[in-house]
């Protein structure tokens, strides 16, 4: 070991009053894995961007071989020999890979003129050291998002870092990727890199990490040699409490059907989808990334096409492809990606909460405006919203509290259908136990429920009933007896990786409890 | 500038954070200023050419400034819902013309039934803007290259019906549509008032307006709040070609002829005043309110350089500079707000 290379002293940092990280310290020796875990809004994207000098910390230094980090500014970071590679890329899609890894040092001949022969050369060398194949030549759009992490990590690391954060470098790369990313991990390792990579998944921190640091709740709750923990040391750390403390009861489903799916043909993938759900049921849609789950919601609502089919709510027919007669019909959808598709960031609460059901506030076109006030007021109050009032802009709104208001807006109105995609993507661990109340209590009063969720434990102890999708297919069917089985989660792995389920005994013990969500960005 | 919508402060879900700060306090007194430091440009200006000049600030020359403004207002409202979409329309100048030159070869023809002209003017405006709605909504052509399409075509065929000319030698009654005065206001003046009430209502008032804010905002969350983005997308540009079109005739009226060069570069100046009003070129921002008050900055900077005679060459790198400054002013102090 050639001894501390990066150090993180007594980091502290606020936004808007909220405490996100209280105090970290840690070190980092050369030639070390660190892998930093926690739950969404622990505060581990926060860390990792005043580790590499795109933030300020409140207080607190962060040191590079004794030398204090230029705090705010990238650039000097980037000179001091920090890296650090998003999770979402920056790359630039319409250049070629070698441009993109040039960009911003390009090389010159001595007329000035760009050397694009020289940098070819130099970038075929650069990807050669990783052992992967990719034409410096060829664009960088016709690369796979795991092939375009690495040429991410070879522009940081030919660059000269000595210091490397991998900000949750599998939330969106397959299976074969992920042992490349390793196969670079290690090379980088030997090369005496410093890294530090965030993750919550277990199989990762084991297979690639010498060292175990968990945030929760924006304090360092564990930080030790790999070795020396057990993998449920770890997991009880990131959670920090039982999860019985973070879900709410589960209340048994009523007799009627909610909503029925029967041969629904998403466009674009291969079998047609049969679902069946009760009023006061909550079904469970778990799978990998690409399995096809926010495909199938966005179908059923009508805003994805489908080519064959029927949906009906509460047993009457609504058209396929038409969002606005789904949201007649009583269906509503709560989208993964909220500030995309979900809240418009722009307006504020009072128009956001009373779009979806615009027809319904209007005589002839106007806006009532009282009735929609009213309306709009109870909806927000019934999910506890905290805001400065109805004429709060939404983007101006936290993350838990922005998703209360793209569900609260349904609410507006009957509901009988609800279809919830990652609706706790990015929110933190108070207001997510909040929103797992308000969905069972929604389920409780007769809605059908379909959530669509990458967390698992969610999945599991939300769900009545649970499906694992892979390749836009429901694979298998969990019931609540199988679901609360202490194996479960391997088993759930298992089929949505297409794996064989025949199992070694004890095998469950390495696929403990993951919560991944691949978004974290947002998470204050 | 920019808050469109029901300004209902203390409905108040739970409320948290300070209260906002004290009436009439220093610190609200500076709010203000920022806040609307748009007004105060304004004003600053209206004060000056008041100073300067003794004929500026009398009732005939609101009265000019008014007429002069009119024509404008009626794209400039146009070009709102169209930004508010996240879109732009440069074709609304030629629009002007080519309804101007229909509305002309048709008061010749029918020098009896001025009403035809009228309808003529809006009925081609309406197709023109169809078109370009078309090609937003249905074909996703990009809003810029669309109507830079139509900006082209549409004067290609003001020229055609003129062949190559003005239509002169118009019936003196064309101009009444122009001058004819209504409670002592001219028709035009009349038009631009009720225009702007009637759309700013509508912007706050109707779910029409709040559609577009949403589709300009975010169009997928639209989408998926069951709004019919491409119908949104559609009207603005449809609306905003009929709005020219009834421009194109008041100016054709106003000057009695009709040259197939009216209108050129009117799409620039509409354009500026809705930016100047506080709206976002990436859509979801901005308001009716504003582009009335960036359009009276426009034409009062107007007016009083006429009056105080500058050249013309010069009153261009002035007004240049002043819209630059005023947007940049409007984007420091919405930063100041946060």
């Amino acid at each position: 070991m050639a001894g501390v290379l990066f150090e993180c002293r007594d980091l502290t940092k606020a936004f808007g009053g909220v405490p996100v990280l209280k105090g970290i310290s840690l070190a980092m020796d050369a030639g070390t894995v660190t892998a930093l875990a926690g739950e969404n809004g622990a505060g581990k994207s926060t860390m990792m961007k005043i580790a590499s000098g795109q933030l300020r910390a409140d207080r607190g230094e962060v040191l590079i071989e004794g030398q204090p980090l230029a705090h705010g500014d990238a650039h000097a970071a980037h000179r001091q020999g920090v890296a650090i590679v998003p999770q979402e890329l920056a790359s630039i899609m319409e250049m070629k890979v070698y441009e993109n890894l040039f960009i911003g040092r390009e090389l010159r001949s001595r007329a000035g003129i760009l050397d694009r022969r020289a940098m070819v050369r130099r970038a075929a060398e650069q990807l050669a050291v990783f052992g992967v194949d990719i034409d410096p030549q060829a664009p960088m759009r016709s690369l796979s998002v795991g092939l375009r992490q690495l040429v991410e990590i070879a522009k940081s690391s030919s660059g000269g870092a000595r210091v490397l954060m991998l900000d949750e470098p599998t939330s969106a790369i397959s299976d074969r990727e992920v042992e490349r990313l390793y196969a670079v991990v290690d090379t980088l390792r030997k090369q005496g890199v410093a890294m530090l990579y965030t993750t919550h998944k277990m199989e990762e921190i084991r297979a690639i990490a010498d060292r175990i640091v968990v945030l929760r709740d924006g304090g360092l709750v564990m930080d030790q040699p790999l070795t020396k923990v057990r993998d449920d040391d770890i997991v009880q750390a990131m959670i920090g409490r039982e999860l019985e403390d973070l879900f709410p009861e589960v209340r048994p489903p009523g007799d009627e059907v909610g909503l029925e799916v029967a041969g629904l043909q998403v466009e674009g993938y291969g079998a047609p989808v049969d679902l069946t759900v009760r009023k006061g049921e909550i079904v469970g849609l778990a799978g990998l990334v690409g399995a096809g789950r926010t495909e199938l919601l966005e179908a059923v609502f009508g805003v994805r096409r489908s080519s064959a089919g029927t949906v009906r709510v509460a047993g009457r027919a609504v058209r396929r492809n038409a969002p606005a007669d789904s949201i007649t019909r009583g269906m509503a959808l709560v989208p993964e990606d909220r500030k995309g598709a979900g809240a418009v960031l722009t307006m504020n609460v009072l128009d956001n909460g009373s779009l979806p059901r615009l027809s319904s506030f209007t005589l002839g076109g106007w806006l009532r405006q009282r009735a929609r006030g009213r309306v709009v007021k109870d909806a927000m109050s019934s999910v506890r919203l905290r805001s400065r009032g109805l004429g709060q802009s939404v983007g101006t709104l936290s993350g838990g509290n922005q998703q209360k208001v793209v569900l609260a807006r349904w609410l507006t109105g009957h509901v009988d259908v609800l279809l919830l995609d990652e609706p706790t993507r990015g929110v933190d661990v108070g207001a997510r136990s909040e929103i797992y109340r308000i969905i069972t209590d929604l389920a409780a009063s007769g809605m059908a429920v379909v959530m669509a969720s990458s967390d698992m434990p969610e999945v599991l102890s939300l769900s009545h009933r649970a499906f694992v999708m892979r390749g836009g297919a429901l694979v298998a069917e969990l019931d609540r007896r199988q679901l609360s089985a202490p194996d479960v989660q391997e088993t759930v792995f298992r089929l949505a990786a297409g794996l064989d389920s025949s199992r070694s005994p004890g095998a469950g013990a390495d696929l403990v409890p993951t919560t991944s969500s691949p978004t974290e960005k947002d998470a204050r | 500038m920019t808050s469109q919508t029901t300004p209902q402060r203390n409905t108040a879900v739970e409320s948290t954070g300070p209260t906002s700060t004290d009436r009439f306090s220093m610190a609200w007194f500076r709010d203000q200023l920022i806040r609307h430091a748009m007004v105060v440009v304004m004003l600053l200006i209206i004060a000056y050419f008041s100073y300067r000049s003794a004929r500026f600030s009398t009732p005939d020359n609101l009265q000019t400034i008014a007429v002069a403004a009119a024509p404008f207002a009626l794209i400039a409202l146009g070009q709102t819902l169209v930004i508010l979409t996240g879109g732009i329309d440069l074709s609304v100048g030629s629009i002007i013309a080519l309804s101007a030159m229909s509305a002309a070869a048709t008061v010749k023809g029918h020098p009896e039934r001025l009403w035809l002209c009228v309808l003529v003017a809006m009925v081609v405006g309406l197709a023109a803007g169809s078109i370009n709605g078309f090609l937003v909504a249905k074909v996703n052509v990009p809003p810029f290259i669309a109507t830079l399409g139509m900006l082209t075509t549409a004067s290609g065929l003001a020229y055609v019906i003129g062949h190559g000319a003005p239509i002169n030698g118009l019936p003196t009654d064309f101009g009444k549509i122009a001058n004819n005065q209504i409670l002592g206001l001219q028709i035009p003046v009349v038009v631009m008032i009720v225009g702007i009430i009637a759309f700013a209502l509508m912007m706050t008032r109707t779910s029409y307006g709040m559609r577009i804010y949403a589709v300009g905002g975010n169009p997928v969350a639209a989408q998926i709040a069951g709004v019919k983005t491409g119908r949104v997308l559609f009207s603005v540009y449809a609306l905003s070609g009929l709005l020219a079109g009834l421009s194109g005739v008041m100016l054709a009226s106003r000057v009695i002829s009709g040259p197939p060069n009216l209108g050129e570069g009117y799409e620039l100046d509409a354009i500026a005043a809705v930016v100047i009003g506080g709206a976002s070129l990436l859509g979801g921002r901005g308001s009716v309110w504003g582009t009335a008050l960036g359009l009276l900055l426009i034409q009062t900077l107007n007016n009083g350089l006429d009056i105080l005679v500058v050249p013309a060459y010069w009153q261009s790198v002035i007004k240049g500079v002043l819209i630059v400054a005023a947007v940049a002013v409007d984007v420091w102090s919405a930063r100041r707000r946060v």
